[in-house]
């Protein structure tokens, strides 16, 4: 799961749901797949609520270095 | 009386002159537009090209109006490529004009047709070479003016869209002799950085010349080799730019790019929410059918009546244990009776039953007498009857033809 990025993650979950709803699953296999699924859609939403608001200017440093200087906009 | 010429004639006879003339088949001029007339029906368009001294008429078919990347107007400085011929209904010369360019800007605009026809044949603007802009935007890079309009129109939607959306900038100049190297490299630092998930590159509107930059060679190519899909947002008063071609995503403005570089973050959630709930139902549906369909098993009659099906088992198995009896037991008889016929028999065939008739065996040492020659005289013999045995000695013997059965 730590591998997946948000598009593969909700791809997948697109795909168990249309699984599920296409019916003639077992038990078994519907419940291995609802947990997959819910487990997914908890991923996706921490994705959606990842990042910290920042805005920065990216420069290189002579260096080579990459610095990250916080902008502030009124 | 000399020798004449028709009308007709005298004009094919201009026309092939003038035709024949290379200058004049191929040629740029630069005048102002007057009259110009576009015929809605037949798609021609006329007008005339003029200076302060001298006017000339020209006619621009539909077949070359539909490449027009303007629309001619009055008073309008051109730049004109044609060719002469006669219009001989009216004995005039017109020019048939090939293409038209405004004028000023004109020469500029020569140069970014040549680069686009170029560019556009090695690739770099093929539909099959775009990026798609993945559906969540955490991180945006963005190249542009740090003091520019336009990325504060950028700051503003991302934010409206997506609260937590980290923006970083990469400042470059956007218009100017070094912006095209600027803007390159700095698409090139984001590239090389690579924690962004998509690329604004742009500015506000300007004028023709200002937007130049957006139109280079090292922009555009910059654009190409970009890994992180890049939204092109320059502000537009003309119908393209060439990094419009080449990005992954045109955007007419940078406001536009911004609303299309991150998801509506409360539609992705609602989304989300969807798929949870489509989900939940599809299992609950399932387990429903799984759920029904076992009802329906347990339904059957070996489940109601279980005592039943037991019943008719352990019928069978009595008939069975029946037959297997009933055979055991027709096999024992006929065996019994077959060893009482034998059992019969032998004692028909016993010496001792012929012993009781009366008759004797008789024996010497071992071997049992026969015949007369069995025996000579003096020796000892034992007589068998059948209840006990006599001892002898033969004293005569005498042969006796006996008749047989």
């Amino acid at each position: 799961m730590e591998n997946l990025n948000f598009e593969e993650a909700l791809k997948m979950l697109e795909e168990i749901v249309e699984k599920l709803e296409s019916g003639g699953l077992g038990l078994e296999e519907s419940i291995r797949l609802f947990e997959q699924g819910v487990e997914l859609s908890l991923y996706c939403q921490q994705q959606l609520h990842q990042a910290e608001g920042r805005i920065m200017r990216l420069v290189k440093k002579l260096n080579g270095e990459f610095e990250l200087v916080d902008l502030e906009l009124e | 009386m000399n020798e004449y010429l028709s009308v007709s004639q005298l004009n094919n006879y201009i026309n092939r002159l003038l035709i024949g003339d290379p200058v004049l088949q191929d040629f740029w001029v630069k005048g102002e537009i007057s009259g110009f007339k576009h015929y809605q029906q037949s798609g021609h368009a006329y007008f005339t090209l003029k200076d302060e001294n001298a006017a000339v008429s020209c006619v621009m078919f539909k077949s070359r109006i539909r490449f027009l990347k303007f629309k001619p107007e009055d008073g309008m400085e051109v730049l004109l490529r044609g060719s002469i011929a006669i219009y001989a209904k009216q004995g005039k010369y017109q020019i048939y004009t090939q293409e038209m360019q405004p004028y000023g800007i004109g020469g500029l605009f020569l140069y970014l047709e040549q680069l686009k026809a170029r560019l556009e044949s090695e690739g770099y603007f093929a539909p099959e070479k775009k990026k798609p802009i993945p559906p969540l935007v955490n991180r945006v890079g963005v190249v542009t003016s740090q003091d520019g309009a336009a990325f504060r129109d950028i700051v503003k939607v991302l934010k409206q869209r997506h609260q937590g959306v980290e923006l970083v900038l990469v400042h470059s100049s956007v218009q100017g002799i070094e912006a095209p190297l600027e803007l390159a490299a700095a698409i090139e630092l984001l590239n090389e950085y690579g924690a962004v998930d998509v690329i604004i590159v742009g500015r506000g509107g300007g004028s023709f010349e200002d937007l130049m930059a957006f139109n280079s060679e090292e922009v555009v190519k910059a654009i190409y080799n970009s890994k992180i899909p890049v939204i092109s947002a320059v502000g537009h008063e003309v119908d393209f730019s060439l990094a419009d071609l080449v990005a992954d995503l045109r955007a007419a403005t940078p406001t536009q790019a911004a609303q299309l570089a991150v998801p509506d973050l409360i539609a992705l959630q609602d989304y989300i929410n969807n798929l949870q709930e489509r989900m939940l139902r599809a299992v609950k549906n399932n387990f429903q059918q799984n759920s029904e369909s076992l009802d329906r098993t347990m339904m059957r009659r070996v489940w109601r009546e279980p005592m039943v099906i037991w019943e008719n088992k352990r019928e069978k198995l009595k008939n069975l244990q029946k037959e297997l009896l009933d055979e055991a037991t027709r096999k024992i008889e006929s065996k019994e009776h077959q060893f009482k016929v034998a059992i019969a028999s032998l004692d028909k065939l016993s010496p001792l039953k012929v012993l009781s008739r009366g008759y004797a065996v008789v024996h010497k040492g071992d071997q049992i007498v026969k015949m007369v020659e069995d025996v000579e005289l003096g020796d000892k013999i034992q007589i068998d009857l059948t209840d006990g045995a006599i001892k002898a000695t033969v004293e005569d013997r005498e042969r006796v033809n006996r008749w047989r059965i």
